[in-house]
């Protein structure tokens, strides 16, 4: 849903809502919700009443807000748990927490409201759009309205609102063991900061995560005015400062990258999954894809990593090539462009070693192809890359005339540039002299996942006074004296940045649940300000701007429901840096130890990766990303040591024996896995496992990275040694048989792909082999005929565009209410799933190459697993979806046995048997809750369908091709998915269903599925395209 | 206690029993009796012998019509009821499949067919043979238990006036190795 | 045992009944084992029988109250051995009616001293298999009715295409049918248990059974028609069956199940098992219940040519499958039956049955091997564990990998189903064992009728030396 459309009335109707819950007293609320005002005076004066003494204890919302959230919210939900009985549609939603004491005029209850906010991850916030039943948001969406979501979203995101209702967050507030409150909080910071200024600060340091939040920052500037020797650091462990290392390399100044694919023909990724990691992953995934139509100009992209990932997958030519040994292909690369009379690299170009690591003829192939595109190509280097390759990367794109096209570099706007392991070296010393008093802690939980060899759990311990904020009671809260519960980002006021620094105002979808606090409330704690509230700070902070951003006019109250309505703040977007020239002399003299350095490692590798679902471990609790399958290796519940089949065979270890990895005298214990594509004497560990303070569902899930990764090589590091240990251990994996296994191999692919030349030939056999594929089929009786229907739902899914990063299984997950069974039962078979992302490999294990293929139920017209229902318990409606009754199903799972694609899901157990009630408001109340021992499966969204359906006839009209969306088109960041009815002969499905490389899966079969897929496309170099 | 009681209508049946040594013996017994133009005959065997029917001039056996009429009225039952369910009643698109498929519909006919015909072999036999009984006069014999071990029996229903001394006399020269006379109990 | 008939001419016919008799010795020599109290052996397998019971009951307790995902069943295996076990006791059935109802079609004298026996099988077997059906729904309290075509709520009906709906009416009706036939049968004899027995009560209760019986010859002459014609109606019943049964693949999609060649496989095997499970109870029970002379030699003899020959039907319909996957050109049934089955994790699942079910019986060539008491029970017993492979490997493995290969999944069973199995088992044996004690094991009427036969025509087939 736009959220441009009557943003007026809706923004009037958000600060409504959202106001009076986190704060009605201190923002001039609205007059129609003056009588809400009343009641909150009301019982905060019975409050003060009846404890005199505890006046300044339980001011503003406070009280209340501890008061239903802890106690009468509880109870409630207690209440509407009975009421609601398991299976019933829609949980019946429980008006205290959002405490509409007139309801608003734009509110019907039962009709969904949608609410533009963002979320900031490693610093940089993204737009998202939140959809809420009554006062719970139940459904995450990208605002389409953003420069870097453009309406889409990443998985993790689309996770948030499970984490929104964990249970298993942290809920008191605390000294030592001691629940306090939050003005007891507030009046001991007080009495800290009184004596802390007394030397202005000296033993003050914060340890913050990376942020570009302008009122943080504000913050940060007043608390530095107060206690000028307090330090602030920022810490990720997974901080992408090699970008900003090598800007400086490169440029002499730190700078950041920002990358364009849009006009990119060849790209070259270096060590770089920047199609599903980091802040530019969704809009850089949307600007891959609008390159990828089969035509001339499709665009052609290069791998170079040492593990596949989702970018790696969805290369035209990928060299697998350990983390250590990318800075000398940089360095080879140069050195073959410059000797093809690339002179703008200058002395870079001589630096050129390493040959001999890979294939010549596919470093000539690339270098000849990047230099045809000059202007037209782009260099990209990853976050695990070091400096140098930045550097070198930013030194090709500036002689191959990329700057301005592919990629521009403007200043840093996170607060910190960097965050990675050097500016917390410092602060680790100054603890270790004993030099900190007093350290804030609101960095994700450094204890976990800081370096090793910091040991900053116990180091935290030897601080006298440690404020820790964070969401969980974690790893860091165990070694910290204060505890503060935070606020989930949809409870939280706030603001941030994207990479181009366009600004969102982050508002929240509901009252604390347990009482959590903003960042920006804790640090307001140090200048006295701390009661304010994050709103209040926020405002005060906005509109004492001497300009407005977007020179908008009328009152700011006006100004502020326009940004909040928008999700974006017009004007706020920074430039980038004109006339920058690469000191190629000094890059070449810094750059050449470093390779050196480089090149010097020996032994077998091993690289530490973010994980695709935990991220840093940030995300461990959630059970739907825990629950969802690695994008490559289709693992579940657990993390792997990933390794190539030659080095396992020499190694001799196969997937799933426990290895011990010895590396710098620290040694590890993890299950082995081969991965296809992997590069020899090499192994990934993906970080964000083996949790130990965490909830229930993340404890002891997977191994623990971190216990090899230190301050030295924090990406990657050589010389371990690997030995078998013997033992086995249980990986529950939703998929191990791919084509290229033996057992398949007579079976035709169901994902289909040919090289561009092939598609682009009419006659060519890709062609003809699609037509079997589609063309008519032979009927035993006369087929439905749908062409009186206003409506013939059907979907069309581009293998082309599809890069396989799961948004769209947890997008569906959310939308519609699909329980999580557990690892067990995902290693018996149990996933619950609607829709799977299929990935298949072709080729050697090894030189592999992969394609994706998401599939959800197909719709068959001739639905197989229909007729052999004994109680018309799924059944086809006018419309042609194949509809599951779930309270006609008995449960013989013959549909299932039947179905050729296998996209049926069976409750095998009770499976929302002990979801929490704080889980049940997140529950999406359009969707049937389904019991123990029903079948369920995609139904292209049927309930959104209605909705739509219901929507329009209000309005006289039909449903507009584009206007009706299902979740998983929605979340797909490259737009793979297309949904419409075939009746309407301009709808966009109806076109690509005529596409040439439209073709059915299983057509043999005659199941005449509504659901078509686009054949994948590659564009190999014709230089390197193999002719045998 | 011939006669029985004037004040009750009971009238007591009669029977005389009269005992043959091997199957063939009462087969030719049998035949005679009747010939000499008793009514109301019946045997008592452990199984069934062949030529009985003949001999006791007993009618076709009436068990085959029924069973034939059980059948049919299954098989339409059985299809009435699934056109009735699946093109009249509710009418559904279940996997684009036409709604009457007449081949789908044979399994369930033929059974239901099956199961009338022999729900009608069954029950019918018991209600043509007026079973159970718990109570008959020739229970009321001392030998009689044996008749399902390995006794032949003829039993020849007097009238209420005949006298059992002619049956006796008729079966003896029939080759009867024992006659009784078994009266019907009042109770 | 097998030693007096050795030393006999053996172009000579094996006897049907073996030594003189006379009606009373027949009837006391087959209800004598009635009559004498329950043994120590007895009372042994009643205890074995009972405990393997308690486990049925145990395993459904927990299967109710947890579901269905304390099986091992997954997506793609969404049958596994609860299906596996109805087809498997369903086929045991049907030799029990085949004995019965066809070979009394054919006039096979010999078939009178073992239908009893093998009808009360069918039921037993055919009670073992309604289990299933019912446990296996993910909500057997509303599969329990909502399969019935009554106006519910729901305004909605059964869905009479669906196989899983003609199984509801097959299976009924055969358990119904089976169980009338069984008991016309039985009527005669409980008379005779009636007159032949010495305490009042037994009298009372079998005389309650009876149904005042009588023996009267108008009702002879009734009885023998509803009886012919039931064994008529049972003959295609059973057939009608199993191709239902069947069906429940056949009509699938699936390769592996999606095959013409079924029907009449399903039959064969079932004959197949159920002929085996017969013998690995008959086998015992003549030995303990004194019944040698009237299942002799002869009916070993032939049972074991029946084995012989459905086996070679069951070989043959396998034959044709991975002929037909080969030579239709179809790559998954092509898949199914070269890959999956002979070389996937299932494999030698598959070659046991191959083993039991196709190389087993041919030992029956040999007459010595025919009538070689302890070569009998356990071929028989190998078959009953092959033709449970047989099911396995159609259900499982078929499922196990189908069409698209990201959906391949292994399977493995939990304690409940094989719980669930050997329960079954238990119940079957219970059932048994009561029958055992209480009715006569071989119908007496039918033997004397025999008897009687044989008496007047010393020259039929198999009169031996009966006189």
């Amino acid at each position: 849903m736009s959220c441009d459309d009557n943003h007026e009335a809706r923004a009037k109707d958000r600060v409504r809502r959202s106001l009076p819950i986190v704060k009605s007293e201190s923002q001039g609320a609205p007059a129609s919700s003056s009588a809400s005002r009343k009641l909150w005076r009301s019982i905060e004066e019975r409050t003060r009443a009846e404890t005199p003494g505890a006046a300044n204890e339980f001011p503003g919302g406070a009280a209340d807000l501890d008061g239903v959230s802890r106690r009468g919210f509880m109870q409630l939900l207690g209440v509407s748990t009975a009421v609601a009985t398991v299976g019933a549609a829609c949980r019946k939603p429980n008006e205290k927490i959002i405490p509409f004491v007139r309801r608003p005029e734009e509110l019907t209850p039962g009709n969904a409201l949608h609410f533009a906010t963002g979320y900031a991850l490693e610093g940089y916030t993204s737009g998202l759009l939140v959809e809420s039943h009554e006062g719970h948001p139940t459904k995450i969406e990208g605002n389409p309205s953003h420069p870097e979501t453009l309406g889409a979203t990443t998985t993790t995101e689309q996770a948030l609102i499970l984490g929104l209702y964990d249970d298993d967050r942290a809920k008191q507030l605390r000294r030592g063991a001691t629940p306090i409150a939050w003005p007891t909080f507030l009046s001991e910071v007080k009495g800290r900061t009184a004596s802390l200024a007394q030397n202005g600060g000296a033993g003050l340091r914060f340890l913050t995560g990376p942020t570009a939040s302008p009122l943080l920052a504000d913050l940060r500037r007043r608390i530095l005015e107060k206690f000028p020797r307090a330090k602030f650091v920022s810490y990720s462990p997974v901080a992408a400062d090699g970008a900003i290392e090598g800007a400086k390399l490169a440029f002499g100044r730190p700078l950041m990258p920002r990358h364009h694919l849009g006009a990119a023909a060849i790209i070259l990724s270096l060590d770089a999954d920047f199609l599903n990691d980091g802040p530019e992953q969704t809009r850089l995934a949307r600007e891959f894809a609008s390159r990828r139509e089969p035509s001339r100009d499709m665009n052609r992209l290069y791998v170079v990593e040492p593990a596949m990932t989702v970018t790696g997958a969805m290369a035209d030519h990928r060299m697998r090539l350990r983390c250590g040994d990318v800075s000398a292909f940089a360095a080879g690369l140069c050195a073959m462009l410059s000797g093809r009379g690339l002179s703008a690299l200058g002395p870079v170009g001589s630096l050129g070693h390493g040959a001999g690591l890979w294939d010549s003829k596919w470093l000539v192939a690339l270098a000849a192809d990047l230099e045809k595109n000059r202007g037209r190509s782009l260099v990209i280097a990853g976050r695990r890359q070091p400096a140098v390759v930045h550097a070198l990367a930013a030194a090709l794109n500036a002689a191959l005339g990329n700057i301005g096209s592919t990629v521009e570099y403007g200043v840093p706007i996170t607060t910190d540039p960097t965050a990675g392991v050097e500016p917390l070296r410092t602060l680790v010393d100054e603890i270790a002299g004993g030099a900190v008093d007093t350290l804030v802690v609101t960095a994700e939980n450094p204890a976990y996942g800081g370096p090793v060899d910091f040991k900053l759990g116990q180091l935290l311990k030897r601080v006298p006074n440690v404020i820790y904020h964070g969401l969980y009671e974690d790893e860091t809260a165990q070694s910290c004296n204060y505890f503060v519960p935070a606020a989930h980002a949809l409870e939280s006021w706030g603001d941030g940045r994207a990479t181009d620094g366009v600004v969102t105002i982050v508002q929240p979808l509901i009252a604390p649940l347990w009482g959590g606090k903003t960042e920006a409330e804790v640090l307001a704690a140090f200048v006295s300000d701390g009661e304010v509230g994050t709103h209040a700070l926020l405002q005060k902070y906005w509109s004492s701007m001497s300009k407005l951003p977007g020179n908008l006019t009328g009152s700011f109250d006006g100004v502020w429901e326009r940004w909040l309505a928008d999700g974006i703040v017009p004007d706020t977007g920074a430039g980038a840096e004109q006339g920058l020239a690469i000191n190629s002399q000094a890059l070449a003299q810094a750059a050449a130890p470093l390779l050196a350095s480089d090149a010097a490692l020996a032994g077998v590798e091993i690289a530490f990766a973010p994980d695709p679902k935990t991220f840093d471990g940030r995300f461990a609790n959630n059970a739907w990303l825990q629950e969802l399958a690695h994008p490559i290796s289709k693992l579940t519940w657990d993390n792997v040591a990933m390794l190539s089949q030659t080095t396992a065979d020499r190694l001799s270890v196969e997937t799933g024996d426990m290895v011990t990895i010895t590396c710098r005298d620290r040694t590890l214990e993890a299950p082995a896995m081969i991965v296809p594509g992997h590069a020899d004497e090499a192994i990934t560990l993906p970080l964000g496992y083996g949790r130990v303070h965490t909830g229930h569902v993340g404890r002891a899930v997977g191994f623990d990275a971190t216990a090899l990764r230190t301050s030295l090589a924090p990406w990657f590091d050589r010389g371990a040694v690997v030995a078998n240990t013997g033992k086995r251990y249980r990986l529950a994996i939703t998929q191990d048989h791919w084509t290229m296994s033996p057992d398949g191999r007579d079976i035709p692919p169901p994902a289909v792909e040919a090289p561009l030349a092939e598609v682009l030939n009419s006659g060519s056999m890709f062609h003809e082999e699609l037509e079997e594929r589609r063309g008519p089929l032979p009927d035993v009786f006369k087929p439905v005929d749908y062409s009186g229907q206003t409506y013939k739902w059907a979907m069309a899914i581009d293998l082309n565009k599809c890069t396989g990063c799961n948004a769209c299984v947890v997008a569906c997950q959310s939308e519609n209410n699909i329980p999580v069974v557990g690892k067990d039962n995902v290693w018996r078979g149990r996933e619950m799933q609607w829709i799977r992302i299929d990935r298949y490999f072709s080729g050697p294990v090894d030189e592999p190459q992969m394609i994706n293929q998401p599939l959800a139920c197909v719709q068959c017209e001739t639905a197989p697993c229909e007729y052999v229902c004994p109680v018309n318990a799924t059944v086809h409606s006018d419309e042609g979806l194949n509809e599951m009754i779930y309270n006609r199903c008995i449960g013989t799972r013959y549909c299932s046995n039947n179905c050729p694609y296998k996209v049926r899901r069976f409750n095998f157990l009770d499976y929302t048997a002990d979801i929490s009630p704080a889980r049940e408001m997140g529950m999406n109340p359009d969707v049937t809750v389904r019991a123990r021992g029903v079948m369920e499966k995609c139904t292209y969204c049927v309930q959104r369908i209605e909705r739509k359906r219901i929507a329009t006839r209000i309005e006289g009209r039909t449903i507009a091709d584009g206007e009706l969306e299902t979740a998983c088109q929605q979340g797909c960041p490259t737009q793979a998915i297309s949904f419409g009815s075939l009746n309407d002969p301009t709808a966009k499905v109806t076109k690509l269903h005529a596409d040439p490389r439209r073709y059915d899966l299983l057509h043999e079969l005659a199941t005449r599925p509504r659901t078509a897929y686009l054949a994948r496309v590659r564009n190999p170099n014709p230089d390197l395209v193999k002719v045998d | 206690m011939s006669g029985g009681h004037e004040d009750s209508g009971f009238v007591a049946r009669r029977f005389v029993l009269a005992e043959f040594a091997t199957p063939e013996a009462l087969l030719a017994g049998t035949r005679k009796v009747r010939e000499a133009g008793y009514k109301n005959l019946d045997t008592h065997t452990p199984m069934p012998i062949h030529g009985l029917e003949e001999a006791l001039g007993l009618g076709r056996p009436k068990i085959p019509l029924i069973v034939l009429c059980g059948a049919i009225a299954g098989a339409c039952i059985a299809y009435s009821m699934i056109y009735f369910c699946n093109v009249i009643d509710f009418p559904i698109n279940v996997g684009g499949r036409p709604l009457h498929g007449p081949p789908a519909n044979i399994p369930i006919t033929f059974e239901l067919a099956v199961l009338l015909a022999g729900g009608s072999s069954f029950f019918g036999f018991f209600t043509l043979a007026k079973l159970p009984q718990p109570y008959h006069p020739v229970f009321e014999s001392e030998d009689f238990a044996r008749a399902a071990v390995d006794a032949y029996f003829l039993s020849v229903e007097l009238p209420p006036e005949g006298d059992p001394a002619k049956v006796f006399a008729e079966v003896q020269a029939v080759g009867a190795l024992s006659a009784e006379l078994v009266t019907e109990s009042e109770r | 045992m097998a030693a007096p008939n050795l030393s006999r001419d053996p172009l000579e016919p094996l006897p049907l009944l073996e030594g003189n008799h006379t009606d009373k010795t027949i009837n006391d020599s087959l209800l004598e084992h009635v009559w004498r109290g329950a043994g120590k052996g007895w009372w042994a397998l009643f205890a074995c029988a009972l405990s393997a019971l308690s486990l049925l009951g145990i395993a459904i307790t927990w299967t109710l109250y947890k579901g269905i995902g304390v099986w091992g069943n997954n997506i793609p295996v969404g049958w596994a051995f609860g299906i596996i076990n109805f087809v498997w006791w369903i086929g045991i059935g049907h030799a029990g009616t085949l004995i019965s109802a066809i070979l009394l079609l054919f006039q096979q004298k010999w078939r009178t001293s073992i239908n009893r026996f093998a009808e009360a099988m069918t039921l037993f077997a055919v009670i073992c298999a309604l289990l299933f059906p019912l446990l296996h729904t993910g909500r057997p309290w509303f599969a329990a009715y909502w399969l019935m075509p009554y106006p519910s709520v729901q305004r909605i009906w059964p869905q009479f295409k669906s196989p899983l709906t003609w199984d509801v009416f097959a299976v009924s009706t055969y358990f119904t049918i089976s169980l009338l036939f069984w008991f016309l049968g039985l009527v005669p004899d409980l008379a005779a248990l009636r007159d032949s027995s010495k305490s009042k009560t037994k009298r009372m209760i079998y005389g309650l059974f009876a149904m005042g019986w009588r023996g009267s010859g108008r009702h002879w002459a009734e009885y023998k028609w509803a009886y012919l014609l039931l064994a008529g109606l049972s003959t295609p019943l059973v057939l009608s069956v199993h191709t239902i049964v069947s069906f429940d693949f056949a009509v699938s999609v699936l390769p592996g199940w999606h095959t013409t060649i079924f029907p009449p496989y399903f039959v064969a095997g079932a004959v197949f098992s159920g002929f085996a499970m017969v013998l690995t109870w008959m086998l015992p029970a003549r030995e303990f219940l004194g019944l040698k002379h009237v299942v002799t030699l002869k009916h070993l003899n032939n049972m074991a040519k029946v084995l012989l020959v459905t086996g070679m039907m069951v070989t043959y319909g396998y034959l044709m499958e991975h002929f037909v996957g080969w030579y239709s050109g179809n790559p998954y049934e092509y898949s199914e039956f070269f890959r999956a089955r002979q070389h996937g994790p299932m494999a030698p699942i598959y070659w046991l049955m191959m083993f039991c079910n196709c190389v087993v019986p041919q030992i029956f060539w040999s007459k010595r091997a025919r009538t070689n008491i302890l070569v009998l029970w356990f071929a028989s017993i190998l078959i009953n564990v092959g033709m449970w492979c047989e099911r396995f490997t159609i259900v499982i493995t078929s499922l196990h990998r189908d069409f698209i290969p990201s959906s391949w999944k292994a399977y493995s069973p939990t304690w409940v189903d094989i719980s669930l199995f050997i329960g079954t088992i238990g119940l079957f044996s219970t059932l048994f064992l009561l029958f055992l004690k209480f009715v006569p094991a071989v119908a007496v009427t039918e033997i004397k009728e025999l008897r009687h036969e044989l008496d007047h025509d010393p020259t039929a087939e198999g009169a031996g030396v009966t006189h």
